[in-house]
């Protein structure tokens, strides 16, 4: 049996369904331009599959009813936009610190504050890296077509209970909105790769959630399972339980940056686009880019090769923790580098930091309209 | 057949949308690739919109249609007329409803301009003002002959309640039939 299916649908009922196939049966939401269409799908799907969807009173609400599904022990969602993020953004940090599982889609608008609530935008990216104040490793997946945005959210889920922490996928309207044919996983395939989060199974007197190896995340069984323990926000002990012990304070956030940056390997995912072929010569083209505006880069390769011009894309499928060494390895190789994104320099300087090259090129826009394919060869052409 | 571009414009909530999905749906059931990508204002009820739907064979990746580009628009709101005709190729085809569309002399000149009066035909000819999509979709596939017309016509029947069924052949049937008269007239 064929392990994948055509579907014709949109990014957003995509992403819904994906989180649905994925074993989601709570979504906590208020609906945001452009990704109402998440929670109009799941308040179809849930109920449907013995789940609840639940449109709370404002954001804030949203994002702590998801989490509370979590702590309960459910795979949970919330979805929203960048001004959602921002509200959401201290409970995101509580998710963080108690170690609970939630993927967070963020469908990317003109911002800040209230933005272009109906245009394509990437100005989230930085965001999605720290929304929350304090230390801690953000997981941030990003779709750049509409199988990804299946895919991507259904690897967030299973990400998610990996690490034990929210996992954001990043959408924008343009990928969020754009309907067309998607080949896509069966649920039976879905399923079939569910790795669900570790479960305590020995005797409840020697349950210890946070109490595991420094490059783990905490083992958080399920409630009314027979285990207790304790949720806060402030620095806590093996238990759960608040501490201003010197140690264990700094094991905790020590633990949090570690059980993401000493496990990268299980975290990056990229595409290499017409890049098999590069081998340092002068004259090359390294364009980066993600999300929507891949879109048009490839088509732009297709352009500036028809024209003569070796042309390449490099594009991360997880944008943090970014792929440092691969991106280190093709701007190490290939001189002239050009980053496209609907933002200013947002994934940019991470290029620049991770590259040790302060000559990479840039085109950006922000007014809330895509970047065409035209406007990349342009560019191409213009400064290299 | 290589890349169709066609764009439809009018104001949110006249049905643009769906006319694009059901255009996309049909040349994927062909085989083909087909993709729609929607522009709208956050006044979504009565503010302009604009459908941009590519039909091709191979693999499709920037999801808008290139400005000059478009073969076939077509508009039943003014504002979003004026906004999104410059993306229209030159010589290209554009059908416009003149009880809301007034295109310029200039505009004549540069484009093969068909009045067809589509919300009066779903109004008083088939008697519901919501099947003005189905008529343009009619209009739009006899003019540029993008889809099969059967499949076409199956897949729009697959996206409407069966109890309008009838309602959207009938829609149909006029669009094609008032867009054959159009290029008759300009033939």
């Amino acid at each position: 049996m064929a392990d994948t299916r055509e579907v014709i649908s949109s990014g957003n009922h995509l992403a819904a369904l994906a989180a649905a196939d994925a074993g989601c049966r709570f979504m906590g939401g208020y609906p945001i331009t452009p990704s109402s269409e998440v929670i109009e799908q799941m308040s179809d799907l849930l109920p449907k599959r013995g789940g609840s969807c639940i449109q709370m009173e404002d954001e804030i609400a949203a994002v702590a009813a998801a989490i509370g599904a979590g702590m309960a022990g459910e795979r949970t969602l919330t979805a929203t936009s960048g001004p959602g993020i921002s509200l959401k953004a201290e409970n995101l940090g509580l998710a963080q610190m108690c170690e609970v599982p939630l993927v967070v889609v963020n469908v990317m608008r003109g911002g800040p504050s209230t933005g272009l609530p109906t245009r394509v935008s990437q100005g989230d990216v930085r965001q999605a890296k720290n929304p929350s104040h304090g230390d801690y490793r953000s997981i941030t997946l990003c779709a750049g077509n509409l199988s990804e945005c299946y895919t991507e959210v259904v690897r967030a889920f299973n990400l998610a209970d990996r690490f034990m922490q929210p996992v954001f996928v990043l959408l924008d309207e343009t990928i969020g909105h754009m309907h067309g044919k998607a080949i896509i996983p069966t649920p039976e395939a879905v399923k079939a790769g569910i790795v669900g989060r570790k479960q305590f199974t020995g005797d409840p007197k020697d349950y210890h959630p946070y109490e595991c190896e420094p490059d783990q995340p905490a083992v958080l069984n399920k409630m009314f399972s027979g285990y207790r323990y304790h949720f806060t926000g402030l620095h806590h002990d093996k238990n759960g339980f608040p501490t201003e012990e010197i140690e264990t304070c700094r094991k905790l956030i020590q633990r949090l940056e570690d059980k993401v940056m000493l496990h990268t390997d299980e975290l990056e995912l990229n595409e290499e686009f017409m890049l098999d072929d590069m081998t340092g010569a002068e004259g090359e083209v390294l364009i980066i880019a993600y999300g929507s505006v891949s879109l048009a880069a490839k088509e732009a390769i297709r352009h500036l090769r028809a024209d003569g011009i070796k042309a390449g894309l490099f594009r991360p499928l997880t944008l943090w923790p970014s792929p440092a060494e691969s991106i280190k390895k093709y701007t190490d190789m290939i001189k002239n580098v050009l980053c496209v994104e609907l933002n200013i320099r947002q994934y940019t300087e991470e290029v620049e930091r991770v590259s040790s090259r302060l000559d990479i090129q840039g085109l950006f826009k922000v007014n809330g309209r895509p970047i065409s394919p035209y406007e990349i060869v342009s560019k191409v052409k213009e400064v290299f | 057949m290589s890349k169709t571009l066609m764009r439809f414009t009018g104001v949110g909530g006249q049905g643009v949308l769906l006319a694009g999905e059901i255009f996309a749906a049909a040349k994927i059931a062909t085989g083909g690739e087909g993709l729609k990508t929607a522009t709208y204002t956050s006044q979504v009820r009565g503010g302009p919109t604009v459908v941009d739907i590519q039909l091709d064979d191979q693999e499709i990746y920037y999801p808008y249609a290139n400005d000059g580009e478009i073969g076939f628009m077509l508009s039943v709101a003014n504002v979003s007329y004026n906004s999104f005709k410059d993306g229209v190729q030159l010589g290209g085809t554009i059908v416009v409803d003149p009880n809301l569309v007034h295109p310029t002399d200039e505009d004549r000149k540069k484009w093969n301009i068909h009045e067809i009066p589509i919300i009066t035909i779903a109004k008083e000819e088939v008697g519901n003002v919501i099947t003005q999509s189905v008529v343009a979709l009619a209009i739009a596939n006899t003019m540029m002959n993008a889809v099969d017309k059967k499949v076409l016509v199956d897949t729009m029947l697959s996206k409407v309640p069966a109890k309008v069924h009838a309602a959207n052949l009938k829609a149909y049937d006029l669009g094609e039939k008032y867009a054959q008269e159009a290029m008759a007239k300009k033939a």
